[in-house]
């Protein structure tokens, strides 16, 4: 017990102090969530409407006037040159030019908006002409708002980068380090001491745990103070979510570094395993929206369980009979990743005979 | 004097040759035992069989009075070990280092006194990478040192030293000689196992080809009638190099 804990202390320092490893776990993930969270992909697109400087009547003044109130268009103003230039180069899906009691729309045929613009001009027309008319509609729709939760893209990103983070600590920390370990002859040394292999395996092991948790703790974190994100879920399930995460995560660094025979092969074999996953594994965007064949090997990814199940616990405050089959998926790659570690990982070289 | 380590026919066999061939040696409690050979005589091989390293293809080691097959671990806390590519984890401290390696034999050690004994305390807080060729040898040695063994193996210690470095290493090695202790140490360099062997083996291709003290094997080798020109030197060229720099070390 001594040699395990003085040994996961040793570890801890070692990778604290390694400022490589510190930034690709912690500051480029950030990075990434600042660029992302401020890019704000879910603020609905405003349309661009030109209004050209021109003679309008009362009548279409009051109108005009009104149009600019509504609160999906971006209204920009400026002679009628200018605007029909802006128009001409994409920027303004419609110009509006009021000459008199006559509105005219010039359109960007290619922009499926300028239709939308239009028609909504002339639900504008119809509806205040009945009202002058004082004729009642024969329908009358009513609206009723639902005070669903939307999910915010930060939110849908947030639990996506905590599982990545962790599979990029657990899977290239583990993978250099060991390989270098084994490289350096630093293993063989270690194996002329009394110490069982597995007392330094699981202090490594546990250091990455460790970090793991520490890594979920400041994204969540980040995420709560920059973006105001909701934490809905069980906070013990989501630590169970991240324990078991890591574990499958390392059973792949340990499997890595007992393929790889030189810590340069070691970028090979992690990014062509780590690379797709990065895409296909749940983060950026939901599996859902991939064509279905894809979707067929992205579900079963040891990523795409992960980041699931972050994100069911962490957005829905899903239980354990909810995400139990991502769970379960996660068991069965624990066991698959560690088993494929325990075969090919080894203190020392195999001796030939 | 006991024998702290004896070996009986052991062979170390690969795929395709055998690196040690049936030897049998012991090594007697409290002396300096050199093997001497050329490249890929098995020198290595025939340590890391003894160390528990790698496991003899027939034959038996015993160390201190436990098998090595046996009971590794029984052997591995009796011995320390100084292997030929000395490499320590990155980013910890000498002190550090020192005390995670005793913690890896269940103790807690004095890092810094062992540090004084291998004269490495003023480098108490670098890393090992921040050492030149001799501290690191000398702080291999300290690693060495951290279970208090009876036999410490070291693998040629003093290759790609200063003279300085070299003899230094030398003082250091009798020093643990004089604590008691039982050297094993491999060397290329026949001075080096002159000055510093009580005995020395010396093999090729596998095999012990001679066993003795370095002067019986020097008395040996005169009875066959062996001359060379003798020359009367009054010094050599290593004792210009060291009277003109001295024998402080530079690291």
């Amino acid at each position: 017990m001594y040699t395990t804990y003085k040994l996961t202390i040793a570890a801890i320092k070692m990778l604290v102090r390694n400022r490589q490893a510190l930034f690709f776990t912690l500051i480029m993930p950030l990075f990434i969530m600042l660029i992302f969270g401020y890019i704000g992909f879910d603020k609905p697109q405003l349309i661009d409407v030109g209004l050209a400087t021109s003679t309008p009547s009362a009548q279409t003044q009051a109108f005009i006037g009104q149009i600019t109130q509504f609160p999906n268009f971006n209204i920009h103003q400026g002679s009628l040159e200018s605007e029909q230039e802006q128009l001409n180069e994409g920027n303004r899906a419609v110009v509006l030019e009021a000459q008199g009691n006559t509105i005219i729309a010039y359109t960007n045929a290619s922009k499926p908006e300028a239709q939308a613009v239009v028609s909504i001009l002339n639900q504008f027309i119809t509806s205040a002409t009945l009202q002058q008319a004082h004729i009642a509609p024969l329908i009358t729709v009513q609206t009723q708002e639902v005070n669903a939760h939307n999910l915010r893209y930060i939110e849908f990103l947030l639990p996506g980068l905590i599982a990545l983070s962790i599979m990029q600590m657990s899977v290239f920390s583990v993978a250099f380090v060991f390989t270098q370990y084994k490289e350096k002859g630093v293993l063989k040394r270690l194996l002329a001491t009394p110490m069982l292999p597995i007392q330094f395996v699981a202090a490594n092991a546990i250091t990455r745990l460790i970090v793991s948790v520490v890594q979920a703790m400041i994204f969540i974190v980040a995420g709560l103070v920059l973006f105001k994100v909701h934490v809905v879920g069980s906070y013990p399930l989501l630590l169970l979510c991240v324990v078991l995460g890591a574990l499958m995560f390392l059973g792949l660094g340990f499997s890595i570094s007992g393929v790889a025979k030189t810590t340069d092969s070691v970028p090979v074999f992690a990014n062509l395993v780590v690379f797709p996953m990065m895409f296909l594994g749940g983060t950026f965007f939901a599996i859902s929206s991939m064509p279905s064949w894809l979707q067929l090997i992205a579900k079963f990814l040891p990523l795409t369980y992960f980041s699931t199940a972050v994100r069911e616990v962490m957005t829905k405050g899903s239980g354990l009979s909810v995400i139990w089959p991502d769970l379960l998926g996660m068991l069965v790659w624990c066991v698959i990743l560690i088993g494929l570690a325990t075969y090919t990982f080894r203190f020392q070289e195999r001796e030939g005979a | 004097m006991k024998n702290i380590i004896e070996v009986k026919n052991l062979t170390k066999k690969y795929a395709d040759f055998t690196a040690v061939n049936n030897i049998s040696f012991e090594v007697k409690e409290n002396e300096i035992f050199g093997i001497l050979g050329p490249n890929g005589a098995g020198k290595t091989t025939t340590l890391e069989m003894m160390e528990g390293l790698k496991r003899p293809t027939s034959g038996t080691i015993v160390v201190d009075g436990f098998d090595v097959v046996h009971d590794p671990d029984e052997v591995k806390a009796r011995i320390g070990v100084q292997l030929q590519a000395s490499t320590f984890f990155e980013s910890l401290s000498l002190v550090e280092l020192i005390e995670t390696f005793g913690a890896m034999y269940n103790r807690k050690v004095d890092a810094m006194q062992l540090l004084e004994e291998v004269q490495l305390t003023d480098k108490a807080k670098s890393q090992a990478k921040e050492l030149s060729g001799g501290q690191r040898q000398r702080l291999s040695i300290a690693i060495g040192l951290v279970n208090d063994p009876s036999i410490i193996f070291l693998d040629e210690p003093t290759t790609g030293l200063d003279p300085q470095a070299r003899r230094n290493l030398w003082d250091l090695i009798e020093q643990i000689k004089a604590k008691g202790k039982t050297v094993v140490i491999t060397t290329h360099y026949m001075d080096e196992a002159e000055v510093l062997c009580d005995r020395v083996a010396i093999m090729d291709a596998g095999k012990i080809i001679s066993l003795n003290s370095p002067r019986k094997l020097i008395e040996e080798l005169l009875a066959t009638g062996f001359s060379k020109p003798v020359v009367q030197q009054q010094a050599s060229l290593e004792d210009v190099f060291l009277t003109m720099t001295g024998h402080a070390l530079r690291d």
